[in-house]
């Protein structure tokens, strides 16, 4: 699926912003951002719901939106499934009406609809749900209808408006790995809107981070965590959120370091070829929590901070510590001698930081 | 706490009080229309009668019989007709998106607020070319097109509150508009179409005035001309104008009876969505 400079606005508004994006074959792709930022729109365009105002939507070479040349392809048309986030259950009809009314659409003979409701629900383990209205299901249950619903048709493309929502934490997890080992035996394309950005790292094999309507990066999981583009892909990306410490650049003894105001960082060598060209004074130094080690006595170009409190979580160790009017997140043992009240000397990893511009956020190095 | 016994007391005579002044003028129905013409004339219309008897009733259904028949078929036609038009114009306009649907929604609920009187001259013109002048035909729809407004309306309001995602499913999974209308919005209105229907079925069977213009002869009369007319130009036998009055509120009774429970939840619904 390739989709060309979308655009859809709502008024003065424009929730989509020449977004394009080329979407894979049997690929679990993501469309991430806060609320607000467009994903449900373009998804909606992509059902064909929500005509654009302009751009273009190719299903493999089939052209299935271009408002520009008068092409709409109503969604009854396109061969796609959706399922929402409140699941639009069809609350008169029993589960397998709601399952078996796609191919009832479409006037398969009955045996045929018996056949794949059944089949549908052997593979949800709902079958024992078969005779049941919405109103008698549970909210896990009820996600799973929905999901029979999409998967019955057997479309070319699932598109998934946060179909996890609204589940409490506990299902939700579960029902993310069913997802995912789901789309493993289906391997339908699969386009899924969501806010939750460990969802999406979880179930993606590609990441479409939105901001405001606009793309900000695309990118594989990993990837867009080891390298944002950006600051605010850097921060929404990860959690906790990579720190970010806002500095000037300048020279020091003939190196590169940053001038946070409350200490120097000199740059590691590898950023000083990145940064010869940038034309920016103002940069953020940005380290993920778990790029740190927290050292209880003074180290070479390490940054001073105090330690606020530790917060442990089981599994880790989340330090606070303030430097500046920065609140610094390590998730790292800390060195038996740091202790809260008492300075402790953050040491990065050097070469798992990131400098971005202070201007545009972009990054640098 | 005595002040506030006597305040109890004080307000369940009050209340006592208007329920009697409100229930007086049946039980006064009730009583007349059992009375032969000598007790009507002997005894004050509270007081039940000295010797019971049904004949009135009986009187009063030889002339009411038919009328009773036409109200009642025009009456649940145009109730029917009604509804279901409302119900797909009110589909229309909550759930397809389309240039100009906000002013021909104010049009439709202008179409509330005319009144009968401004209508008339131009309705009975409209009949008289169509052919239906005199019948029953011609009450049927007048009253139709007269409860499209209202009906409209109150279908929109309550589609407006199905969350669009099941209309959006329901296309997602092929359904074209004519089909997301029968097998997903239909099905969901049994509420509106109870409410609507009582509400139109109240509306159209209390009419008088089209009835008298629209249907002259006997064969088309409505119950409610019929019954007016059971009052004589000199003498009025009140034992067979109550009768009358009886018959002719006895089926608006029994819809209510029969539909008050789910006409509650309707308000209720509407009251607290409101």
């Amino acid at each position: 699926m390739i989709i060309k400079n979308l655009t859809k606005k709502y008024g003065e508004v424009q929730a989509v912003r020449n977004l394009s994006l080329d979407i894979g074959e049997k690929e679990f792709f993501i469309l991430l951002g806060p609320s607000g930022c467009g994903k449900s729109t373009a998804l909606l365009c992509i059902a064909g719901l929500l005509r654009p105002d302009s751009g273009e939507i190719w299903f493999d070479n089939k052209l299935v939106t271009n408002p520009q040349r008068g092409v709409y392809l109503p969604p009854q048309q396109r061969e796609v499934a959706m399922v929402f986030q409140d699941y639009a259950l069809y609350p008169h009809m029993t589960v397998f009406k709601n399952i078996a009314f796609p191919l009832e659409v479409r006037g398969k003979n009955k045996n045929e609809v018996l056949r794949r409701v059944k089949a549908t629900a052997e593979l949800l383990g709902i079958s024992q749900l078969l005779s049941r209205k919405p109103k008698q299901l549970s909210g896990g249950q009820r996600q799973r209808v929905a999901l029979g619903r999409a998967i019955v048709r057997e479309p070319k493309i699932f598109l998934m408006d946060e179909p996890l929502a609204n589940l409490d934490a506990k299902l939700r997890v579960h029902m993310r790995v069913e997802l995912k080992k789901l789309h493993q035996k289906l391997g339908t394309t699969t386009v899924y809107v969501t806010h939750d950005q460990v969802e999406a790292m979880c179930l993606g094999d590609r990441v479409a981070v939105l901001k405001d309507g606009i793309l900000q990066q695309v990118a594989a999981p990993t990837e867009l965590y080891d390298a944002p583009k950006n600051t605010f892909v850097a921060g929404f990306i990860g959690s906790p959120p990579m720190n970010m410490l806002n500095g000037k650049l300048a020279k020091k003894d003939g190196n590169l370091t940053i001038d946070l105001g409350f200490a120097m960082f000199e740059l590691p060598d590898w950023t000083e070829e990145k940064l010869k060209e940038t034309q920016a004074s103002e940069v953020a130094l940005g380290f993920r929590p778990e790029d740190i080690r927290l050292a209880g006595r003074y180290q070479e170009n390490a940054i001073e901070a105090k330690v606020e409190m530790f917060e442990s979580i089981g599994r880790e160790i989340h330090s606070h510590l303030a430097a500046g009017d920065y609140s610094i997140v390590a998730v790292t043992t800390p060195a038996e001698n740091v202790k809260v009240g008492q300075s402790a000397w953050v040491v990065l990893s050097e070469e798992k930081i990131h400098v971005f511009d202070g201007k545009t956020g972009e990054l640098l190095a | 706490m005595i002040t506030v016994g006597s305040t109890r007391i004080l307000l369940y005579v009050v209340l006592v009080l208007f329920v009697v002044a409100y229930v007086m003028p049946f039980w006064a129905d009730i009583t007349t229309s059992l009375k032969t013409n000598v007790d009507v004339i002997t005894t004050v219309p509270v007081v039940p009668p000295f010797s019971p008897t049904l004949e009135p009733w009986v009187i009063a259904f030889q002339t009411m019989g038919r009328p009773l028949l036409n109200s009642l078929t025009f009456t649940i036609f145009a109730t029917i007709f009604s509804c279901l038009i409302g119900s797909i114009n009110g589909y229309v306009l909550s759930k397809i998106r389309f240039r100009g649907s906000n002013m021909l929604f104010l049009f439709f609920s202008i179409g509330i607020f005319i009144p009968y009187q401004t209508v008339l001259i131009p309705l009975v013109l409209t009949m008289s070319r169509l052919g239906l002048f005199n019948t029953v035909g011609a009450l049927i729809l007048a009253h139709t097109v007269y409860g499209i407004p209202m009906c409209t309306l109150l279908f929109r309001n309550f589609y407006k509150d199905i969350p669009e995602s099941l209309t959006m499913a329901a296309k997602t999974d092929g359904a074209g508009t004519l089909r997301i209308y029968q097998s997903i919005l239909l099905p969901l209105s049994a509420l509106p179409f109870v409410v609507s229907g009582v509400f139109q079925f109240t509306s159209i069977w209390n009419d008088y005035l089209f009835g008298l213009i629209l249907a002259q002869g006997i064969d088309a009369q409505p119950a409610s001309v019929a019954l007016a007319n059971l009052k004589g130009t000199t003498t009025a036998s009140w034992n067979v104008l109550m009768a009358g009055a009886i018959w002719y509120a006895l089926p608006l009774v029994i819809v209510y009876l029969v539909l008050g429970k789910y006409l509650m939840k309707g308000y209720m619904a509407g009251a607290v969505k409101g």
